[in-house]
């Protein structure tokens, strides 16, 4: 199809304002982070610092932030770990085996991922008193295990429903065992979805708020958004190093979802679409 | 299936069963049971209070603006994330160069985390400091800096922006997705009869897209109504419960004050208004389905 010029001069337009609206305060931000602490923030505002630094960020790494970043480490690499894991065997069973329980049981696995959080979290929190678990990483990781296999398993099931049965019927044929068939051939084939599922986890627990402030109490276990939203209180002025220390939470994260991009895309909307 | 394969099965499935069973299934009734027990800091000691609970909050002069201010954020931000969301999703799809780093870019606004998107837009919206206020001010569409978030007449909508902004690039991906799948030879087709731009969307892409639409509206209004981190990093709530929405006022009651079994009890309504809101809309997209076929 061939475009017009206006309509195409109208097109950019539009995509430029998409550009400016989407990118301006990831600018604003990294500005502000880079402006020395003495250079005044001038009215109107400035959009670039007369002599970018990087002061900020050597400020706003102080200790309790690394160990805020730690704790999110930990916290968000276990749950991934755990969470994929879970769901793969899950998925697994639900691809492979027609049992009318299991496609019941399915859907209410599925159904979990729609439950408000803030609505259950008062007896989430008190099963974790009682177990003793407050303010530890072991609450935090089994809260956000919990709160994100629904969504994994949804995702790996719908991943894994499309990839071909044959290989593991010819496998089968030949005497492999289902250990075997699921290390050998269905884990390889089932990498993309496994990635893309392990990327949606990350950014879900990286961002974690309402179970992190309810259930840490101490500098010691709290996790960067919590960390992050002490400091507005600390530091409400000093936008400075609330910006430098918000860039150094989120450019992780952003760096992963645009290395396996391509990945998360193909897996999430493949899921979404169908269902 | 062998017996040896159905045990290994129901292994397989055993820890995702029993973890959501006990930390997603229990606790919606642990709610429930919680809601008619009365906690205080003063005593923690759970004690049974049958309706009471519920009493005092249908009677408070919280309740019905936490009801309303949850419908005006919950359709305020879905409204406008959806058919934002739409409308990139068209201009992403059209063909032009370049449009693949957009796509990508697009995404950043959902990827960041939610109290970094909340603290960048408070400091946007700050009075004296901020970037809203500096670009209104230059272009003289305002005389004096305003309190977007201070002033109850504004915080409601400046909260629904800032979630409008990180929101957005979610309902793009899942419609760019549905995109790809209507009918190239349909469109041309329509092209071809003379059909403009707006015609073709009316008639050609949004029949054809119809179910992701109302599967996404569902999904990010049960998103939206539990969304905590944005409204109360912003505003916790205020200014005078102008932005309190449920999340933040089972937070607030539940964690600030330690009264447990009022929080639940706003959760329970919470549930209730939820599903009533999710209700509304299966049996709007019926009705409109029941008439389409009928014309």
């Amino acid at each position: 199809m061939k475009m017009s010029a206006t309509r195409r001069a109208v097109l950019l337009a539009l995509q430029l304002a998409l550009a400016l609206v989407v990118l301006l305060p990831f600018f604003w931000m990294l500005s502000v982070s880079l402006k020395p602490p003495d250079e005044p923030f001038s009215i109107p505002a400035r959009l670039w610092p007369e002599s970018p630094t990087l002061a900020n960020y050597l400020t706003a790494f102080r200790p309790e932030f690394r160990t805020y970043f730690i704790n999110s480490l930990i916290v968000s690499g276990a749950t991934v770990l755990i969470t994929v894991t879970l769901g793969l065997l899950a998925a697994y069973c639900f691809s492979r085996t027609k049992l009318l329980v299991l496609s019941a049981l399915l859907s209410l696995i599925v159904l979990a991922q729609m439950f408000p959080h803030a609505a259950i979290i008062i007896p989430i929190y008190k099963m974790m008193r009682a177990a003793d678990l407050l303010n530890t990483y072991a609450s935090l990781i089994i809260a956000y295990v919990s709160v994100t296999l629904p969504v994994a398993v949804w995702m790996l099931h719908g991943f894994l429903a499309k990839l071909p049965v044959s290989l593991e019927e010819a496998a089968s044929v030949d005497g492999a065992g289902p250990v075997r068939i699921f290390r050998e051939i269905v884990l390889p084939l089932a990498r993309p979805g496994v990635i893309a599922t392990a990327v949606y986890v990350l950014i879900v627990t990286w961002q974690e708020f309402l179970f992190a402030l309810s259930f840490t109490s101490t500098r010691e276990m709290r996790t960067l958004p919590v960390g992050l939203n002490d400091f507005i209180g600390q530091y409400g002025i000093r936008y400075g190093e609330l910006m430098a220390s918000s860039m150094m939470v989120s450019v992780p994260i952003i760096a992963v979802f645009f290395l396996l991009q391509r990945y998360f895309v193909a897996g999430l909307t493949a899921g979404a679409v169908k269902g | 299936m062998t017996r040896h394969d159905r045990w290994l099965v129901w292994l397989c499935l055993a820890p995702t069963v029993a973890l959501l069973s006990v930390l997603m299934y229990y606790p919606m009734i642990g709610t429930v049971i919680e809601s008619f027990h009365q906690t205080s800091f003063i005593d923690p000691e759970p004690k049974f209070a049958g309706w009471a609970l519920y009493e005092k909050v249908l009677s408070s002069r919280d309740f019905p603006e936490i009801v309303r201010n949850s419908l005006l954020w919950t359709v305020g931000v879905v409204a406008l994330q959806n058919a934002i969301g739409l409308g990139v999703a068209l201009l992403l799809n059209v063909g032009l160069r370049g449009q693949g780093i957009l796509r990508a870019l697009v995404m950043l606004p959902w990827v960041l985390p939610g109290v970094v998107a909340a603290i960048l837009w408070r400091f946007m919206y700050d009075p004296q400091l901020g970037l809203i206020n500096s670009v209104l001010l230059r272009f003289g569409l305002i005389e004096n800096n305003a309190a977007w978030l201070a002033d109850s007449g504004t915080a409601m909508a400046a909260v629904i922006v800032a979630a409008v902004w990180k929101g957005f690039p979610f309902s793009t991906l899942i419609f760019l997705a549905a995109l790809q799948n209507v009918d190239r030879e349909q469109l041309e087709a329509a092209t071809i009869d003379g059909a403009g731009p707006f015609r073709r969307l009316v008639d050609v892409i949004l029949p054809s897209i119809r179910s992701v639409v109302l599967v996404n509206i569902v999904l990010t209004t049960i998103l939206t109504f539990n969304y905590f981190d944005m409204v109360w990093v912003l505003t916790r709530g205020g200014p005078q419960n102008a932005t309190h929405i449920f999340p933040t006022k089972i937070f607030e009651t539940g964690f600030g004050q330690f009264r447990f079994g009022e929080a639940a009890t706003y959760g329970v309504f919470s549930i209730l208004v939820l599903v009533v809101l999710v209700g509304l809309y299966v049996l709007l997209q019926r009705a409109s389905a029941e008439r389409r076929r009928t014309a």
